[in-house]
């Protein structure tokens, strides 16, 4: 009971929160209508959250790369434990709170933050849990570490097992995993599949990632329309991590292509005066938009692309039950951020930059080197060769994406500055 | 420790461990045999000795640093890898003929890529192991194994029958059976071998032909039986951790009084506590093995640590263990949160816990020894209040 109201106690400080930030862009000179929709379709998801521990009604803790889709069709509301908690750690004491847990510091934040919130009980005790095994070594051991809590360690897991490759054998045994995820739903959850709804939820989603393709070409036109990380930040939480399939994210993504295709007829960059195109070669981090306005202004430079935004996300075919399942293995092994590039061989990666690069004609590399990513940090010298063909400089950091103060903002200023200047750049 | 084993074949045993390159397998190339490196566990190498290879788990023993690394991995990737791929850069694994991997973790799995890029090893061949446990990942590790055995039979002209397996899992079995013998007597009040001669032992059965081995280790077993036993150590330990395969650092925890007695660790109990079951598809009873059966490690989810707590349980009892030190390499995201489960789980039970951190390559070795060492007073106070 304690640790239920330590959760809704949360859970109704994020809703308060949000609802701030609505109150203060509507009451704004210029309210913006991208982020008052996106933190519209943030509160709905809060909303219901709350609702599920108020009223005692099924909840989900589950992740990205699980098929959410599946979730929407089958009427299950489902959280992530780290997204709030990551979200709104600058306004929280959450990351100090994390330093007194006795995870190793080597260890992803982001990771730490999802095993502290389970124990200090601000996470919600789900129904059931669907455990992600990747992208990451941290995945795994984040749920055992949940296993090993008192008040989680009686509920319900079922994991699904990614595989290594692309081919047709690994989609088919991925849709088999995805079929017996929806078995233990239906056992543990108590919900039943309805494909003509998941029918609907992935034409949906479709929908939305064909809106969400589209808003990346925009952001090829020179000057970029929009300023950095702007559809990784919007796209990747209304896609993925509220309720799949919400129309409220094609809405997001229609608005974001109407005021981009406006500012390109008017030859206007975000950036005024853009001399820097740049390739995030990673996630966004939390601490985005520090050094996004730096590079802005300092510079005149704009990360045009990153790895949470170009995530080619292929048309789901909705004929046959068989074919959705086939559809969102394939989505979820490959097309998903993170999972894409860190599952499996160095290849995609390295074609993932290859193709970025030029497409948005980027003059320059940062590699971030984020903490979590040991993966990414061991693919160093594929990526050194691939920016040796390009011809283009890399810029290697080490980072926590998820902890500002891992390497402090001045220092990666610094460290950016010296490239740009080294490369002659900007 | 006073009063220490007179065994020839611990010697020779010491003398593999503690290089890359042994006699007994300098014969065995000598002799036109190929050695195929196993570049973990997870990989069943009854299916390299049935194809008449010699297994061999890849170690970067002897090495002095990771300068050749450094273009390749970062400072956030583990020094096993680091030092294993600066081995390798330097031709100090070239005797090699073979390298197979395993998505073990993160940083192993890009080993494997950057070997693959930059290292001239003939034959090489990645494994996919599940990341769970179950029938279905059973079946999918099963697959694997067939694509592997297929993969063998081509690059060196060989054919491995069911029979050839069959016979191989027996003599993988024997390796088992023989070494379960040898921690029996860790079980007594005075074990007859320390840790650190335990690690040289286990590490050079991954390293030499099995008949030579089985000798040896026949041997030793007779030397053991013979032996009075050490006596006067201040407290029994239980080793728990990865892939430790440096005998020195046991050396060095045995140093301060206490005595290594039993252990869950990847050269150790984890690689015999059961065998592999020989009845049945030879293939499907290696991947079940690897799976579902072979003690776990966090590696694998679905067996999870309540199942390995269990393992410690028993073993501080049969072992009759006053304390257990955990070891990690740091950068280890499983291990790193095994150690912290292990820690509550050890608590709940009153069995003193010593959780340590050490790179591949022992440095110095003074901060290790004075955690020890205080260690094992807590151990002998807590003993002393408990007895009053």
């Amino acid at each position: 009971m304690q640790t239920t109201n330590r959760a809704l106690e949360r859970f109704f400080e994020y809703r308060d929160r949000v609802k701030g930030f609505i109150e203060g862009i509507e009451q704004s000179p210029e309210p913006n209508p991208v982020l008052l929709k996106f933190f519209s379709l943030i509160l709905e998801n809060d909303e219901k959250t709350i609702d599920c521990i108020e009223h005692n009604k099924p909840l989900l803790s589950s992740w990205y790369g699980n098929a959410p889709e599946i979730y929407a069709a089958m009427d299950i509301h489902y959280y992530t434990v780290v997204d709030n908690i990551k979200a709104h750690s600058p306004f929280t004491n959450d990351l100090e709170m994390m330093d007194a847990s006795p995870y190793p510091s080597d260890v992803c934040a982001l990771i730490k933050l999802g095993a502290y919130g389970v124990e200090s009980g601000i996470a919600p005790a789900p129904t059931a849990i669907i455990a992600m095994l990747e992208p990451c070594d941290a995945q795994p051991a984040i749920h055992e570490a949940w296993k090993n809590t008192e008040s989680w360690k009686d509920i319900p897991v079922f994991a699904l097992d990614h595989p290594y490759g692309i081919e047709e054998d690994d989609f088919s045994y991925f849709a088999g995993e995805l079929k017996r995820m929806i078995a233990f739903l239906e056992d543990h959850v108590g919900q039943k599949m309805d494909y003509n709804k998941l029918r609907e939820v992935i034409e949906r989603t479709n929908q939305q990632y064909e809106a969400w393709a589209e808003y990346n070409e925009l952001r090829r036109a020179i000057p970029c329309p929009h300023d950095s990380f702007v559809g990784s930040n919007l796209g990747w939480p209304t896609t993925q991590h509220i309720t799949s399939g919400h129309p409220g994210a094609i809405e997001i993504f229609n608005m974001l292509i109407f005021d981009a295709e406006q500012r390109i007829k008017e030859k206007k960059g975000w950036t005024e005066n853009e001399r820097i195109r740049i390739l995030w070669a990673d996630l966004v981090p939390i601490w985005a938009d520090d050094i996004a306005a730096w590079l802005g202004e300092e510079w005149g430079a704009n990360i045009v692309m990153d790895f949470q935004g170009y995530t080619p996300y292929e048309h789901i075919d909705t004929s046959t039950e068989e074919s959705m399942l086939l559809g969102l293995a394939k989505r979820n092994l490959v097309d998903v951020p993170m999972i894409r590039q860190a599952r499996g061989t160095i290849d995609i990666m390295i074609e993932d930059i290859t193709r970025m690069s030029k497409d948005y004609r980027c003059d320059c590399i940062i590699f971030p080197g984020h903490a979590g990513h040991k993966d990414q940090s061991a693919s160093i010298a594929f990526l050194k060769e691939a920016c040796r063909d390009l011809k283009i400089p890399l810029l290697t950091l080490t980072v926590d994406l998820f902890d500002p103060r891992y390497t402090p903002i001045d220092v990666l200023k610094r460290q950016i500055s010296e490239f740009f200047e080294a490369h002659g750049l900007g | 420790m006073n009063n220490k084993i007179n065994s020839k074949a611990l010697q020779e045993f010491k003398e593999v461990s503690g290089t890359l390159i042994n006699p007994a397998l300098l014969e065995w190339k000598e002799k036109g045999g190929k050695v195929i490196g196993c570049m973990y566990h997870f990989i069943p190498e009854e299916i390299i000795t049935a194809a008449g290879l010699l297994p061999f788990r890849m170690r970067a023993t002897g090495s002095k640093g990771t300068e050749l690394s450094e273009s390749c991995f970062t400072q956030i990737n583990c020094s096993y890898v680091r030092h294993l791929f600066d081995s390798g850069m330097r031709g100090d694994q070239a005797f090699l003929d073979g390298v197979v991997s395993v998505n073990n973790c993160d940083h192993i799995r890009r080993l494997y890529d950057n070997w693959q890029s930059k290292i001239n090893t003939p034959y090489m061949h990645f494994l996919v192991f599940p990341k769970k446990s179950g029938e279905e990942q059973v079946e999918a590790y099963r697959k694997e194994l067939l694509k592997f055995k297929k993969s063998l039979e081509e690059a060196f002209q060989v054919e491995i029958t069911d029979e050839r397996l069959r016979e191989a899992i027996e003599r993988h079995n024997e390796t088992r059976r023989l070494q379960r013998k040898l921690y029996n007597f860790r079980k007594t009040a005075n074990p007859p071998i320390t840790g650190g001669d335990i690690m040289a032992t286990m590490v050079a059965g991954t390293a030499m032909p099995k008949d030579q081995y089985h000798s040896l280790l026949h041997q030793l077993l007779e030397d053991c039986a013979n032996h009075e036993g050490y006596n006067g150590y201040s407290a029994r330990l239980m080793l728990i951790g990865g892939e430790i395969d440096n005998p020195e650092f046991v050396e060095v925890v045995e140093s301060q009084g206490g005595i290594v007695v039993s252990d869950l660790l990847g050269y150790g109990s984890r690689s015999f506590m059961k065998d592999v079951d020989n009845t049945g598809d030879p293939l499907t009873s290696l991947a079940r093995y690897q799976v579902m059966e072979r003690p776990a490690d966090p590696r694998i989810f679905g067996r999870t640590t309540l199942e390995r707590d269990k393992y410690v349980k028993q073993m501080v009892k049969e072992y009759n263990v006053d304390g257990v030190v955990s070891v990690r390499l740091p950068l280890c995201d499983p291990w790193g949160f095994e150690q912290v489960n292990l820690s509550k789980y050890l608590k709940s039970k009153s069995i003193p816990h010593l959780p340590l951190e050490i790179e591949y390559i022992l440095g110095s070795t003074g901060q290790i020894k004075t955690r020890v060492q205080a260690f094992l007073e807590t151990i002998t106070e807590n003993n002393h209040h408990a007895n009053n």
